[in-house]
């Protein structure tokens, strides 16, 4: 009785491993080296900004950019996400006001934005705009736009 | 008779400049500048991430041929390079070829000028020519 339930048991934790072996399909295919980091240069997280139009720096190091449709190791571009969630790490990244692609290689943007609160938020995208593995995201920040 | 050899003058002087950069036409309006450090900072220690700066332009590595774009050069403690054939390679120009926008550096103590300088695909500076404003820092002793 008792080894029926262990081995009931061993079922249930080999019946986890698909679902954690599962996990990779959260990422696109295009591999990252662990150390690449991603944070947005300026405007800091809790800036409350005089203009409406500003300029936003993308920060990125141990990794390069590339403009899009460019498939080289080690290099992405730029996505900003404006007021919205990260969308999924395993398909292409959204292109509308909410997700600004930067596919010709930029590392900095002109933005404008209504006053109020919002959040940015920067993800590269590989050649097809799709997450790397593991994904490349930088911290969310929120600022305050006068 | 004196307009037409002042267009041949022009021309010349004209013809020439373009020998001092490559073939390979600049972004317009775009800048290249040093984000980080500012001119005249002082750097305890002389380690750190410098970051560079592009604006109209974008990145690609080397060897990636598309309009607009180009990689970056740190020129570190020397002038500006021929504009006119590939940036040399050696400690006092690094090339960033895998589109990278920062760089972790380590200067020993001293006074040290920095500029960066844009390369195409074949590391040669556009025309016209992409280079920031060169910048000194101090590291102390």
């Amino acid at each position: 009785m008792r080894v029926s339930l262990i081995s009931a048991l061993a079922g249930f934790v080999l019946a986890l491993v698909p679902v954690t072996g599962e996990a990779p399909a959260l990422a696109g295919d295009t591999p990252a080296p662990k150390d690449a980091y991603l944070y947005i240069g300026w405007p800091n997280d809790g800036e409350i900004v005089r203009n409406r139009r500003f300029r936003v720096w993308f920060g990125l190091r141990n990794f390069g950019i590339a403009p899009s449709g460019i498939k080289k190791k080690n290099t992405g571009h730029h996505h900003l996400i404006i007021d919205a969630p990260l969308p999924p790490l395993d398909e292409e990244i959204p292109a509308d006001k909410n997700h600004l692609h930067f596919g010709a290689g930029q590392s900095e943007a002109i933005i404008e934005l209504a006053p109020g609160k919002h959040t940015l938020q920067l993800i590269m995208g590989d050649h097809d705009h799709v997450p790397h593995n593991p994904p490349i995201i930088s911290k969310k920040i929120t600022i305050t736009v006068r | 008779m004196i307009k037409n050899a002042l267009s041949a003058a022009l021309a010349v002087v004209l013809g020439a400049g373009v020998a001092f950069a490559g073939n390979t036409p600049a972004p317009k309006n775009s800048e290249v500048y040093i984000i980080w450090p500012k001119d005249g900072q002082v750097i305890h220690g002389g380690k750190f991430w410098l970051r560079m700066g592009n604006r109209g332009a974008g990145m690609a590595p080397a060897g990636v041929k598309k309009d607009n774009t180009g990689h970056h050069h740190l020129i570190i403690d020397a002038p500006l390079p021929p504009f006119d054939e590939e940036i040399p390679a050696d400690k006092n120009h690094l090339h960033f070829g895998g589109g990278q926008t920062e760089v972790r550096i380590e200067l020993p103590p001293g006074k040290h000028t920095l500029q960066l300088l844009m390369g195409d695909h074949e590391h040669v500076p556009h025309n016209p020519p992409l280079f920031s404003k060169r910048i000194t820092v101090t590291v102390p002793k």
